[in-house]
């Protein structure tokens, strides 16, 4: 079964059209980068994997079934989405937060079983948040408050992570520390994530597979090492780079 | 299209004016003015003397408030700022109020050095709030708007303390453009020849001010005196305006606006546009009420018109304007200190609301002095009390949960029930079931004022939640609601018309004419939100962080707003039919609960509800017992306890 089928999916704004009729299988078990330059779509492509927006017309299915007809929790359950910008959590500590990621299962009343702490307590540890619990959001480092959002995904018990630029604002060793966790999650508990990235050598070290957007239109979908040769960026960033291969990563500059 | 707005307007006003002439003195009769006013008969005096310069006065009022508002807006950096909204018009409203009241002797160099005081005072006290915060827009608003109620609470206060003084201030509230020389007009064209001068001189160093204060200091401008000069420039002209006129909201919030929805790009363009808009605005207003009077209608003061054309014009205006916040303005609001033991924090709270209603329960004012009632009285004088007091309580409880309810929902620490114009439109839906109801019993009064809440909030519902909620966006639909009802509430009263003194006594709130049974069903309402706010405490959780993560988390997003929404609504409906729409509780409530540092949900809400009946219980016995053996008005004293020490709690918190 594929992960998100996309049949003739067109969203358009006032005076704009986002994404034309785009068709796309995404795989199950794999890392997925979403490529292109700057209002190229794929944050909206991201928004409408998530069910945030509903496309104009053409349809999307999730696991075999149209996004319209999951019940929004049920939805929850299997999808865990991250905007591109964190809001701010006022007040709330970081374990409040993981917590909030067991609502789609427990909803507004229900009380928080053993299994759902348990779930809080592995997302933790695998965030490597250990200790932190107890801490005020908005008082974390960069790093660590996103990764507390994934935690919170994680304890969602979603086997789809869709984030959105997720490093955007992070230093290097925090970048490598987030999109390690992703890939990890998806090597050893096969989970599945889709992840718009601006650094395509970031992605050729973290992602296995790649979909490129110019203008709301993909130009290239497969493995990662597609996306790693002189022709294929030249195409997606209108940019000569060169390609060069160091300790068996492939990295792109610009020429 | 558009360039062709302002000369229409300005036509269509221009066309008005003369049906309104017209009707005073025949057209044809104008070429034979003897234009000297020993010469003349009666309609021509009225006209050259009476007509002629409050068209004048008009326009220029119009210019000078345009001017001021869009000096504040640049001096801020915020799109709300206006005389109105800063509290500098109440500030000088209460200083004529006073000085009328107190010491009258005071205006013997004329009305402008008293205004001028109120209103530099009210100025100063909101920027020195202001500056501490980083001249934040919403926490300046906020700011603005509390030294604004307080002032106008106190003039209030002040009137009714001398009963007999009440009509002229109801139209100088209302802001009469009313002439009869030149003279008021020559002080304002005077003024606003130099205004317009010093602008341009500011124009530009302005503009470099537009990139911040630090990028301003990069390019070689100290920004200290020049804000400190521009906006003592809008202070002076506002207040100018006010002692010639009394008070005009909206001109100041609305001229900007429309320079900027006509598409005035860039500072120097919007100072030269506004003004013009202003102008056009208020002669339009003028205009209309001119020619409303001339056909045989009400004769309404012009101030009262404004926000009817300035509200719906603003609300039109939203979506085209992109109501800018500079990034990171805000964070100073964010920083909240959380208590370590929010449960004893409630418990000590909800002892100290019982203590202080035992104790005004049994001790007060009475004819023989300050004491506890005399046993023989108790029998008498305690269920009525009770009844007061229980009403009170459940009433700012209701406003207080449904202010904390809005603040989670749109994830605002403005939103209240008063800011978002829910209690305008309650008080609009009471006031026109005076007016149809031939003899309305209270229910009839409690469906019709229940009615115009849900509306009001339907619609604001429909036009800002529909999409993401902008908060600086929300603010300006509310305000402009409010003011919308507030223009039509004053005209109401300013017509004269008997029923108006029933909705004068509604809206001033009491709460010693309810019923037990009314209070009852309060405090069962009262409760029943309790209990809802308590079970609601995971939804009021994930929605501060937005739609889109409550969303991912499967929240039926749309359905939930609109239901808390409703929810609120019918709140505060409950709460304004019984003891008027009070002032700024569900504000101010959620308010003193986050500094607390009750921050989580259930704490939070909490809070606020017990905080909010306290609050009332205060005013209720400081209603009560100041003016005794009078009443006076609750929703004033509410305001007069509580906007004071919300000033201070925002003013202590300081920089972040």
């Amino acid at each position: 079964m594929t992960l998100f089928t996309l049949e003739a999916v067109t969203l358009e704004v006032p005076g704009r059209r986002l994404i034309a009729r785009l068709d796309l299988i995404l795989h199950p078990g794999c890392v997925t980068a979403l490529i292109g330059r700057n209002g190229s779509g794929k944050s909206t492509l991201l928004r409408l994997l998530s069910g945030q927006t509903r496309p104009t017309s053409g349809q999307i299915t999730h696991l075999g079934r149209p996004l319209t007809a999951w019940p929004a929790r049920d939805l929850a359950r299997a999808l865990a989405y991250l905007p591109q910008v964190t809001p701010p959590a006022e007040g709330m500590r970081l374990a409040e937060l993981v917590t909030l990621g067991r609502y789609p299962w427990r909803g507004a009343l229900g009380r928080l079983r053993p299994e759902d702490h348990a779930a809080i307590a592995m997302a933790i540890a695998r965030c490597g948040l250990a200790g932190l619990e107890e801490r005020l959001v908005d008082t974390l480092s960069g790093g660590e408050r996103q990764r507390g959002w994934i935690a919170m995904m994680l304890a969602q018990g979603a086997r789809t992570l869709l984030l959105d630029e997720p490093i955007s604002a992070l230093d290097i060793a925090h970048q490598v520390e987030v999109l390690g966790l992703v890939q990890r999650m998806c090597r050893e508990t096969g989970l599945s994530a889709v992840i718009v990235l601006h650094d395509v050598n970031m992605a050729a070290r973290f992602c296995d597979r790649v979909v490129a957007l110019v203008s709301g239109q993909r130009v290239l979908e497969g493995p990662i090492a597609d996306l790693m040769t002189p022709a294929a960026l030249a195409r997606v960033y209108d940019l000569p780079m060169n390609v060069t291969t160091h300790a068996g990563h492939t990295f792109a500059l610009p020429a | 299209m558009r360039r062709a707005v302002l000369p229409l307007a300005a036509l269509a006003s221009l066309g008005l004016w003369l049906l309104a002439a017209q009707a005073s003195l025949p057209l044809a009769q104008w070429p034979d003015l003897p234009w000297q006013p020993d010469r003349m008969q009666l309609p021509q005096l009225l006209l050259t003397q009476g007509l002629m310069p409050r068209a004048v006065v008009a326009v220029l009022a119009g210019a000078l408030l345009g001017l001021s508002g869009a000096l504040m807006q640049a001096v801020l950096r915020n799109p709300l700022a206006d005389p109105t909204t800063l509290g500098t018009a109440a500030g000088a409203q209460l200083a004529i109020v006073a000085a009328t009241v107190l010491a009258p002797q005071l205006f013997a160099g004329g009305n402008l050095p008293v205004a001028l005081c109120g209103a530099g005072v009210a100025t100063a006290l909101v920027m020195v709030l202001a500056a501490r915060r980083g001249f934040a827009p919403v926490t300046v608003t906020l700011a603005g708007m509390l030294v604004g109620m307080t002032a106008s609470a106190l003039a209030t206060a002040l009137t009714l303390a001398e009963g007999h003084y009440l009509l002229s201030l109801v139209i100088w509230n209302g802001g009469a453009l009313t002439q009869d020389d030149w003279h008021p007009a020559a002080t304002l064209a005077l003024a606003l020849i130099p205004a317009l001068a010093a602008s341009a001189l500011l124009a530009r160093p302005l503009l470099v001010l537009s990139l911040g204060a630090e990028g301003a200091r990069g390019l070689g401008l100290s920004a200290a005196p020049l804000r400190l000069s521009a906006l003592a420039l809008a202070v002076g002209l506002s207040a100018l305006v006010s002692a010639e006129l009394g008070l005009i909201g909206f001109i100041g919030l609305a001229a900007p606006a429309i320079a900027r929805g006509l598409g005035a790009r860039g500072l120097p363009r919007r100072l030269l546009i506004a003004p013009l808009a202003g102008a056009v605005l208020l002669s339009l207003a003028d205009s209309l009420l001119l020619v409303l009077a001339a056909l045989g209608g009400p004769n309404l003061p012009t101030g009262a018109l404004t926000g009817l054309i300035g509200g719906p014009l603003l609300l039109w205006l939203l979506p085209q304007m992109q109501a800018h916040v500079p990034p990171g303005a805000e964070t100073g609001t964010a920083q909240s200190t959380r208590a370590p033991a929010p449960g004893r924090r409630m418990a000590l709270l909800a002892l100290v609301l019982l203590t202080v209603a035992m104790l005004t329960l049994f001790a007060g004012r009475g004819p023989a002095g300050w004491g506890v009632i005399p046993p023989e009285l108790r029998e008498s004088f305690l269920p009525l009390r009770a009844t007061a007091i229980l009403a009170a309580a459940a009433a700012g409880a209701l406003l207080a949960g449904s202010g904390a309810v809005l603040q989670r929902l749109t994830a605002n620490p403005m939103a209240a029930p008063e800011v978002l114009g829910v209690t305008g439109g309650a008080a609009l839906g009471y006031a026109a079931t005076v007016f149809v109801h031939p003899a309305p019993g209270q229910l009839a009064l409690a469906l019709g004022a229940g009615l115009g809440a849900s509306l009001t909030l339907a619609g604001l519902a429909a036009f800002a939640l529909r999409r993401d909620i902008a908060p600086a966006r929300l603010l300006l639909a509310g305000l402009a609601i409010g003011a919308f009802a507030a223009s039509v509430l004053s005209a109401i009263m300013a017509s004269g018309d008997l029923r108006a003194w029933v909705v004068l006594g509604w809206l001033a709130g009491s709460a010693s004419a309810v019923t037990p049974a009314a209070a009852m069903t309060l405090a069962v309402l009262a409760l029943a939100l309790l209990g809802l706010m308590l079970a609601l405490g995971r939804w009021l959780e994930i929605l501060p962080l937005g739609p889109d993560v409550a969303r991912a988390l499967g929240l039926p997003v749309a359905r939930l707003r609109l239901g808390l929404i409703l929810l609120a609504g019918l709140a505060t409906g409950a709460a304004t039919i019984l003891v008027g729409p009070v002032s700024f509780v569900g504000l101010m409530a959620p308010h003193l609960a986050r500094s607390l540092g009750l921050i989580r949900p259930v704490p939070f809400t909490v809070a606020s509800w017990l905080i909010g009946a306290l609050l009332m219980v205060l005013a209720a016995f400081a209603a009560r017992t100041l003016g005794s053996p009078y009443d006076l008005p609750l929703g004033l004293c509410a305001t007069l306890i509580g906007g004071p020490w919300l000033f201070i709690l925002l003013l202590g918190k300081g920089r972040a």
